[in-house]
């Protein structure tokens, strides 16, 4: 036949294929490892199991792609979470033996000794930067002068601001140059004077000292954070934008940054930092972080070996519960992350407070987070999350505001509207997203089920949205909040005071207000978080602008052959116990 | 011989000077893509640093005096335009990246997947719609109509979970996590830089589609050439069957496959945004839906007009290559 003249030829070409295929290239062989100088000492706490040898202590990391490498431009958790494994502040952020959330002396000495609104902290001695450059107070100073730097434009700078710690002259230096209708031009003299007014001084190459404007129990807490980390003068002067590129950045922390590849796709590779001064010492030799935004796709990469760690979405938990080796490997981790549903308060009808109380005693939270979410989420009437200090939980709630089918029907007939006759209908505003969508709906069916009235969805993109909510032009908005850091101001503070910089849905509260305000001014930790506690009571009863619905989760899949991840969703960003990268490690098989 | 009309002109002088004014086209095509995107993406709701925490004003007068972007928009739009008659396609807001740059490497990797893609298809293409149609109606037919069938039918997104379920997660035997070729060009001819598991199923989740157009056509250009007379007259002098397939059948059956190619490329161009995401590719097509989601304002622009620029000249391409295949297409 005349075809099958041609089946020869085309047959030992695939033939072929499949051959190369089958027995090509290894996987992915790494690039030779430049040798770090001198060789750290791993550490292992003693109920830790055996390491595997050096060779196999190397891992890929899934984590959506970054921005910056710069901490003082660091945004999304991505770029918090490598910033963190590559420097480190004066304090950081722990997992103390009880489970709390402490802020343990880093590259300081001790605590601060405080007099009135000045902080003192003395240095460790002997600290060095990754190239062997002693690390002094100055670089600390420099840190956070660039932190208030509005040529920097640090998404972060607030949080030295007067709003949350309240630096001295932080604000000032920032705010130097206007705002684009009403500019000021003030001299280069005038510039650094500005900045040489910034209360933050170095008294010695050891000493630290920090003016505020008054003083704050969350001192340590927050110089902590990435906005308050070093940085090299002579580095970022000699390469300047260029300054975060392998090669040239200079880091403090357990990890240096060997390899990048930019873009979608791409890649950062992290490996021991021969200066790091704090123990453990990293026993990991490689950390490859691949930016992989889609967790769909990363939970393939996963199932196929190209990924160590991982996050997941949602809706795969039935499957990876399935599973006999993924089942082991899920890790679910309680989030520093409240959801709710967000209301406009302008809206007439949404400020009838029996209204409110309508909409969220028909929520079914339970049977929610079960269908939309596999049960991954907790339910939550409250507002102050759980692992928080002044954590106060549903059990503060549950009777007031939570789900009640009678009482949300014979609150909304009070309002005037029984069984939701004469109820205009709201737009209810949501991520194009399917978990997000099928959310929505079980909101929408809930409420027509018990109330009978009707929501209309609108899905939006996810800067759609957020323009949406920051320019007020919503009805109904599921939304949230995730801490910054783990003290129950941040989640309060700024959100639900009148004129608060979050607080888009219009929360104004005489009373709230007198709470948020007196918190934000005790220097006595355990009366501020009394306060604060007072405030999320009010706020959650009265349904102040959000109903609360679920506490969120991390969700991952972290490969068996792994060892002393901490995970902690209060202080970790983006990775399963991020805090700590010096403390994982491979064990031996 | 009095003024009057020049003399007729060769075909090359023809065909270039057709060429020259197609290229001549470009500069006020590229102008309007360029305006009409830059205002329609500046009204989109949104911008660059829109985000859930809200940030203070004055972060975000910081960041707008930082990227220039407090400007009037109409003097943005004249600096942009500046900016690009000096080849300077701006910066992306993500890590302050060179857009020129960020787009020859992602096109690098683009050009590598399409190309790929397209030989794979044209070759599996050509040679099913040629056996299927010397096999017109037999077993071979029918299972070569099938294929293309499905490869027309199938959304490209559904064939590669199939394959990844399939052929990387159960059998193991390839990955899909990435380029398995080289991300920069000096790596082109270095071995270690391909690795061929990786390459597989992207390729072969691109291709199938184009395969299954280039199928199609093929065999139905085919059956209609070997019914005309000069492929008659050529068995009748005795030629050996390959001959005469090869030479003239072949030949001549791949003439309205060529009018394939236009739409070819616009299927391997919009098709590499979803095999790049779901592949986690660092090509252009996924730098291009990316760049929208997030408001990158420079890199909107600069993935904008390279394909502008690349459908312009593959429909030029694909024109001059028509005339130089059939003899009987005429410009000018």
């Amino acid at each position: 036949m005349r075809a099958v003249k041609w089946l020869l030829p085309l047959g030992a070409l695939v033939a072929l294929l499949l051959v190369v295929v089958a027995c090509g290239g290894d996987e992915e062989g790494g690039t030779a490892t430049p040798g770090a100088t001198g060789t750290p000492k791993p550490g292992v706490s003693p109920t830790a199991e055996a390491q595997a040898p050096a060779a196999q202590q190397q891992i890929i990391v899934q984590s959506g792609q970054p921005e910056f490498y710069d901490p003082h431009r660091s945004n999304f958790e991505q770029d918090i979470a490598i910033a963190r494994a590559l420097w480190r502040g004066l304090y950081q952020l722990s997992v103390a033996a009880d489970g709390g959330i402490v802020a343990v002396p880093a590259m300081a000495a001790a605590e601060p000794t405080v007099n009135g609104n000045v902080y003192t902290v003395k240095l460790k001695a002997g600290l060095k930067w990754s190239d062997g450059v002693p690390l002094t107070a100055n670089d600390f100073v420099y840190g956070i002068q660039r932190e208030c730097d509005a040529a920097v434009a640090s998404p972060y700078q607030y949080v030295l601001g007067a709003s949350i710690l309240g630096i001295v002259g932080c604000d000032e230096y920032f705010t130097a140059l206007g705002t684009t209708d009403a500019p000021l031009t003030p001299t280069d003299a005038e510039l650094q004077a500005l900045r040489d007014a910034i209360g933050v001084k170095a008294i010695d190459d050891t000493t630290l000292q920090v003016t505020l404007l008054a003083p704050k129990p969350t001192f340590t807490t927050i110089m902590s954070l990435w906005a308050a980390f070093p940085a090299r003068k002579d580095v970022i002067e000699q390469f300047g934008d260029k300054w975060t590129d392998p090669g040239n950045i200079v880091t403090n922390g357990p990890f240096i940054l060997t390899g990048l590849t930019a873009g979608a796709g791409g890649q950062v590779v992290l490996e021991p930092n021969p200066n790091w001064a704090l123990e453990p010492k990293p026993a990991l030799r490689k950390i490859t972080i691949k930016f992989i935004d889609d967790t769909e796709a990363a939970f393939r990469a996963f199932q196929t070996g190209e990924l160590d760690i991982t996050n997941i979405p949602a809706p795969e938990i039935p499957t990876i519960q399935a599973d006999a080796t993924l089942s082991k490997e899920f890790l679910k981790v309680g989030a520093a992350r409240i959801w709710s549903v967000e209301m406009q308060m302008k809206n007439e009808v949404i400020a009838k407070p029996l209204v409110r109380l309508a909409l969220s005693r028909a929520i079914d939270r339970a049977t929610l987070v079960k269908v939309v979410y596999n049960d991954s989420f907790l339910p939550a009437t409250y507002w102050l999350v759980q692992g928080l200090p002044g954590f106060q939980g549903n059990a503060a709630f549950e009777d007031t505001v939570g789900y009640d089918p009678t009482a949300a029907k014979k609150a909304l007939s009070d309002a005037g509207y029984p069984n939701g006759e004469g109820f205009p209908t709201l737009t209810l505003t949501t991520l194009d997203r399917p978990d997000r969508k099928a959310e929505a709906e079980f909101l929408q069916k809930n409420w027509k089920d018990i109330l009978g009235i009707t929501i209309n969805i609108q899905t939006v993109d996810a800067k759609t949205r957020s323009s949406t909510f920051n320019t007020e032009n919503f009805e109904l908005f599921p939304g949230g909040w995730q801490n910054d850091y783990p003290d129950p101001e941040n989640s309060l503070i700024g959100l639900f005071d009148t004129d608060g910089g979050n607080n888009h849905y219009n929360c104004s509260d005489p009373d709230i207000d007198a709470k948020l305000a007196a918190a934000g001014k005790e220097t006595d930790n355990a009366a501020r978080i009394k306060l604060l506690q007072e405030a999320e009571t009010l706020i959650v009863t009265k349904l102040c602008g959000a109903i609360p619905i679920y506490q969120n989760a991390f969700l991952y899949l972290v490969n068996s052959k792994m060892a002393g991840l901490k995970p902690n969703g209060q202080i970790d960003a983006a990775m399963p116990g991020n805090w700590c990268p010096e403390c994982w490690y491979v064990k031996a098989q | 011989m009095g003024p009057g009309p020049a003399g007729p002109h060769t075909w090359v002088e023809v065909m270039t000077a057709y060429a020259i004014r197609r290229v001549l086209w470009l500069i006020p095509v590229l102008w309007a893509v360029a305006t009409i995107t830059f205002f329609l993406m500046h009204a989109v709701p949104g911008g660059p640093f829109t985000q859930d925490r809200s940030l203070p004003e004055s972060i975000i007068t910081a960041l707008n005096r930082r990227y220039n972007l407090d400007e009037p928009l109409w003097k943005q739009y004249l600096h942009y335009l500046w900016n690009i008659l000096h080849g300077d396609l701006g910066l992306s807001f993500r890590g302050d990246r060179d857009v020129s740059v960020l787009i020859r490497d992602g096109f690098f990797v683009t050009a590598q997947l399409g190309i790929l893609a397209f030989l794979v298809a044209s070759f599996f293409g050509l040679a099913l719609g040629v056996l299927s149609a010397l096999n017109q109606n037999g077993p071979l037919d029918y299972v070569g109509v099938f294929v293309a069938t499905v490869g027309a039918a199938l959304p490209n997104f559904i064939l590669a979970t199939f394959l990844i379920v399939i052929f990387a997660i159960n059998l193991g035997w390839f990955q899909i996590l990435g380029w398995g070729g080289p991300e920069h060009v000096g790596d082109l001819w270095n071995v270690s830089a391909w690795n061929v598991k990786k390459l597989v199923l992207p390729v072969v989740s691109l291709s199938f589609l184009p395969m299954a157009y280039i199928a199609r056509v093929t065999r139905a250009s085919m059956l209609e050439v070997l019914r005309q007379d000069y492929i008659r007259t050529a068995q009748a002098k005795g030629l050996a069957e390959q001959v005469v397939i090869m030479r003239h059948a072949v030949k001549n059956a791949m003439i309205p496959v060529l009018t394939l190619m236009g739409p070819i490329a616009a299927v391997l161009v919009t098709g590499s945004f979803i095999v790049e995401n779901i592949y986690s590719i660092p090509g252009v097509g996924r730098q291009f839906v990316e760049a929208v989601q997030r408001r990158d304002y420079a890199m909107i622009m600069g993935t904008t007009l390279f394909y502008a620029a690349i459908v312009a000249v593959a429909n030029l391409v694909v024109d001059l290559l028509y005339a130089v295949v059939d003899p009987r297409v005429r410009y000018g």
